[in-house]
């Protein structure tokens, strides 16, 4: 073919014809893009420059003889965020018109000055806003009539408090289990957990239960998915690539999410707030510094929340997601803050500076009155604990007072539901290891000394004022403490380099209730109504044992559960009781009446888990004997066969061939007892009848094996 | 219940077997010395002197007339069980990790290590045929690919090998072909330690997988789950009572990171039927490395790592 192709064209060369060395009608040429690449590259687009533009608007309107001075006032502003290598101010009967056109030397100059110019206060007339050229498009393409947003179809996700109707009251939990590709739900039950929802691969990192139990959070590389509901689907998703941590807003309403990742100057994506009920982003921000998660505090109630940056306390209000009255507080040096569980109220806390002392502020919102200011002085470090209730709040604060050496800590004692916020201090002479406020009472714990001669105190703030040592306890393995939620009871624990040594303490008369351990336990989770307390070996920090342990809030081991490179367990938080205090106070009184109801059902499931058990075994050991009876039946229909590869000999049974056994003696040394000639006598009427004589059978087949047993030494001894 | 101490091995407890009567206790260490005892009295009757490397196990035949050690000198041997004389040399290109006397005493297997370069092999000779030994030939040679075989023992009436490979599959070998007759993968970790009962019908595989499962020896099904904590390092099959016992423990270099209260590990009783344990024997000191059950099932040997 190839052949007769190439002959045709040289025959129509032949024919004198000029070949036509025009380009085909469907020729592109693309020789540009191969010959001159590098420079083609460079060559000017139209739209060019056109992202280094900035429209600024609200600019004074003046006439010529004062531009000059006004283009200074610009230049001075805006060359603060990159060169300015063009300007325009457009103008019309001689006087300028309000708006600027400026270009900057790259896109990323124009961005910033955006970002910090707009808003820009210039005096009480001018407030500049500053916008990118090519946002124009956008804005000009908006509608200008308002149009209704389509109406969502509403999605029926069941009852999300489903799990508070259990008639047994019992409380669920989540456990990440098989180094983290399994998670389940359970019930905890006093007999053994019991299995809600179980699924592989849930989570890539770990889970969260919102503050009420509504939800529970999983993390994946994309984002965050809520799950909630009876059979616990998928309610809500937060797309955010690479999210590390989550907060949520005590009402549930909210919730933070933080990545390292994708965070670009113009639009802040390292943590972002979403609405949990709409899944719509609410408000992204940078996040500059290192600072401890949570970035974002949270007011009790869900309405504001808070940051604190450098010399500044930023609080922000829900649901506009702005600064609360459009700025930030501003105070020098603030080290730490938090907002009081009970209330609207922000503590925060300022080192000393020269001659000013460090001082504690606490502050009302949103109409931000200090309502009590404490001067400190030779301070070190302050730590802020609240009670849950709002009703105390302790300072710890590490001091070095002059004229001595080392560190004293101070606890001071704000209580307040007073008057003026009185404030107490208790003054610790040694170190101190952990404080913690007992949840619903005015009782605190505090661990304090130095390994391994390590003291537990606990303190009472009474109505007057006075802080009273209830009880003390010395040498103790614990360096954390763990109140139940209802108060009263805590945990002593020792994690991890303590081995896992756990005190249960009742603060009402402060009796040791029960010291256990669980070895290297690395966790300590009280559950929602403080019944129950788990104790757990996370594979996150030991490789081994991986288990979690079930006890009383006495003391007493209830379930040991073993899970192969189990994780972690979390309970799922119960929302705040629906009665009122009247109503508790009556079930109170009422216990009695209660309790026997309870004691019959205890009785009864009693009964009935020892009935299933029994009819377990049963069946267990009925199938086991089915199973032994048809091996056994085998087993016998094999005897010939056995019988013959053994020479005839049957061996089925130890005594089958019992006219081959002979009987014989052996004695061998049980004991051995030195005795003074004189008490021999009387040492032989005591002990005489002991010596061990064992008659064993044994067979002997053959000469070879009568040599063996001849050959037993025999020894006696006395 | 008096426990008898014996001690003969320098080093830790390979295998320890009773012979059919329970008379006599056989038991192999890392040390080259294998050991025969009274069961009765814990004295010791004899050893067999030979070896030159670690003796990973041993085997008595059903009349007590040879004994079978394999070692990692590699090589193989057997030896007079009532004069310690070595009858048969059998060498090998790796380390003999199993080995075992048929049900009539007349066929002998061992298994060989994956090792420098070798396959894992099982052997069969028949020792009605003194020229398989002479030659060092067996009669057939089962070559094992995939995973090599950690433990073995002899099927009923002598028709195939049940092995527990290091990646947890049991398969059964037979004695006459070679090929796989039945194969059962319950375990997801190594076989450390595979037993009988006495009448064979059952056997039970101890795995680190921290588990002991029970299996009909004749279709490998599977019919019973121990579960515990720890590596199960050997399980044996009580043969008077539904019961079954378990030793383990961690492995010698991984029990500095545990509890010296709870890194050793008890000799288990667990009842065969309901899979629970109803019973420990304290007393050891470091991981149980074998366990055997007197055939009267009255006694209990275990044995265990030597600090």
């Amino acid at each position: 073919m190839r052949d007769t192709e190439n002959m045709e064209a040289e025959m129509e060369y032949d024919d004198g014809e000029e070949p036509s060395f025009s380009d085909p009608e469907d020729f592109v040429d693309d020789s540009d893009q191969e010959l001159l690449e590098d420079v083609l590259r460079d060559k000017p687009q139209e739209a060019d420059g056109i992202d280094s533009v900035v429209v600024v608007d609200n600019v004074p309107q003046v006439g010529p003889e004062r531009l000059e001075k006004l283009k200074n006032v610009i230049q001075k502003i805006f060359s603060k965020f990159g060169k300015i290598t063009n300007e325009f101010y457009p103008d019309a009967d001689g006087k300028t018109k309000g708006y600027i056109f400026l270009e900057y030397s790259a896109p990323s100059h124009a961005h910033e000055a955006v970002k910090n110019a707009d808003g820009y206060k210039l005096d009480k007339q001018h407030t500049f806003r500053v916008n990118l050229f090519t946002d124009f498009d956008k804005y000009m393409s908006i509608c200008d009539e308002w149009e209704a947003p389509e109406k969502q179809p509403f999605k029926d996700f069941g009852n999300l408090r489903h799990w508070l109707e259990d008639p047994d009251c019992r409380d669920q939990y989540s456990v990440i289990y098989d180094s983290g590709e399994r998670t389940g739900i359970f019930a905890n039950d006093v007999k053994e957990p019991i299995e809600i929802e179980e699924r592989a691969r849930w989570t890539e990192t770990y889970v969260r239960w919102s503050p009420k139990g509504t939800y529970l959070a999983t993390f994946h590389q994309r984002g965050i998915a809520l799950w909630g509901g009876e059979k616990f689907k998928q309610i809500q998703r937060f797309s955010h690539q690479g999210v590390q941590l989550i907060d949520f807003s005590p009402c549930e309403r909210y919730v933070v999410t933080f990545s390292p990742l994708m965070d670009t100057k113009d639009d802040p994506q390292a943590i972002i707030i979403w609405d949990v009920l709409t899944g719509h982003k609410k408000r992204g921000f940078h996040c500059e510094s290192s600072a401890h998660w949570p970035i974002f505090k949270w007011s009790p109630d869900g309405k504001f929340f808070a940051r604190m940056t450098l010399d500044t306390l930023s609080i922000y209000e829900t649901p506009s997601m702005g600064l609360l009255d459009k700025k930030s507080l501003k105070i020098n040096g603030i080290k730490d803050f938090s907002w009081s569980p009970g209330d609207n109220i922000i503590a925060f806390w300022v080192p000393e500076d020269k001659d000013i002392p460090a001082r504690v502020t606490l502050m009302q919102l949103p109409s931000r009155n200090e309502i009590r200011v404490r001067n400190l002085f030779n301070v070190v470090d302050c730590k802020l604990h609240w009670q849950k209730n709002g009703d105390y709040l302790c300072v710890k604060v590490d001091r070095t007072p002059k004229g001595t050496q080392g560190v004293v800590t101070n606890f001071e004692i704000f209580r307040m539901r007073e008057k003026q916020v009185p404030v107490d201090v208790v003054e610790m002479k040694e170190s101190i290891i952990a404080f913690a406020w007992e949840p619903n009472g005015s009782k605190f714990a505090v661990l304090h000394g130095e390994a391994p001669r390590i003291n537990v105190s606990f303190y009472h703030v009474k109505n007057n004022g006075k802080i009273d040592l209830i009880k003390m306890f010395d040498k103790q393995q614990a360096n954390s403490i763990f109140w139940s939620p209802q108060g009263q009871f805590l945990v002593l624990a020792g994690l991890r380099s303590m081995n896992g040594a756990l005190a249960f303490v009742d603060t009402s008369d402060c009796t040791m209730m029960n010291i256990a351990e669980h070895y290297m336990a690395s966790d300590v989770e009280w559950d929602p109504t403080g019944r129950y307390v788990v104790t757990s070996v996370s594979w996150w920090s030991h490789k081994v044992d991986n288990a979690f342990w079930l006890w009383t809030f006495q003391g007493r081991l209830l379930q040991k559960t073993n899970k192969e490179r189990f994780c972690q367990l979390l309970w799922r938080p119960r929302p705040p009781s629906l009665l009122t205090q009247e109503q508790i106070k009556l079930i109170k009184k009422d216990l009695k009446k209660y309790s026997k109801i309870f004691e019959q059902k205890d009785r009864l499931s009693q009964s009935k888990a020892s009935k299933e058990l029994v009819d377990k075994r049963r069946s267990m050991m009925e199938e086991y004997r089915k199973y032994r009876e048809r091996a056994v039946d085998m087993y016998n229909e094999q005897r010939p066969l056995r019988l013959e590869l053994r020479g005839g000999v049957n061996t089925d049974e130890l005594d089958s061939n019992v006219d081959d056994w002979e009987e014989e003696t052996i004695e061998f040394f049980i004991n051995e007892e030195i005795i003074p000639i004189g008490d021999l006598q009387r040492w032989s009427q005591r002990h005489g009848k002991c010596m061990a004589v064992q008659c064993i059978l044994t067979r002997t087949r053959s000469c070879q094996f009568l040599s063996r047993y001849y050959a037993t030494l025999l020894r006696t001894h006395i | 219940m008096r426990p008898i101490l014996l001690q003969g091995h320098e080093r830790s407890i390979t295998q320890i077997k009773y012979n059919r009567e329970g008379d006599l206790l056989f038991s192999v260490a890392k040390d080259p010395v294998a050991n025969a005892w009274y069961s009765v009295n814990g004295e010791r009757l004899g050893t067999y002197n030979g070896h030159t490397g670690a003796v990973w196990c041993v085997d008595v035949d059903w009349d007590t007339k040879n004994v079978l050690t394999g070692s990692a000198d590699n090589s193989c041997r057997l030896w007079d069980c009532e004069t310690g004389k070595q009858l048969a040399l059998l060498e090998t290109s790796s380390a003999v990790r199993t080995c075992g006397f048929d049900f009539s005493g007349n066929i002998i297997m061992f298994s060989t290590d994956k090792q420098m370069g070798y396959q894992c092999f099982l052997n069969y000779f028949d020792l009605r045929d003194p020229q398989q030994i002479e030659d060092n030939q067996p009669y057939l040679s089962v070559p094992c690919n995939e995973s090599k075989i950690t433990s073995a023992v002899w099927g009923p009436l002598g028709e195939f090998v049940i092995a527990g490979h290091e990646n947890g599959e049991i398969n059964q070998y037979s004695a006459k072909s070679g090929e796989i007759l039945k194969a059962a993968k319950e375990h997801t970790k190594q076989i450390n330690d595979i037993q009988t009962s006495v009448d064979l019908t059952m056997l039970i595989s101890a795995s680190k997988d921290c588990t002991a499962k029970m299996f009909d020896s004749t279709n490998l099904e599977h019919i019973k789950t121990f579960k515990t904590e720890r590596p199960v390092n050997s399980a044996a099959i009580s043969s008077n009572m539904d019961h079954v016992v378990m030793g383990g423990g961690q492995e010698a270099m991984e029990v500095t990171t545990t509890s010296t209260r709870i890194g050793k590990f008890e000799a288990r009783f667990f009842h065969a039927a309901y899979e629970e344990e109803f019973g420990r024997v304290k007393g050891h000191f470091g991981p149980i490395n074998c366990v055997a059950f007197h055939p009267d099932g009255k006694r209990l040997v275990p044995a265990f790592v030597f600090l």
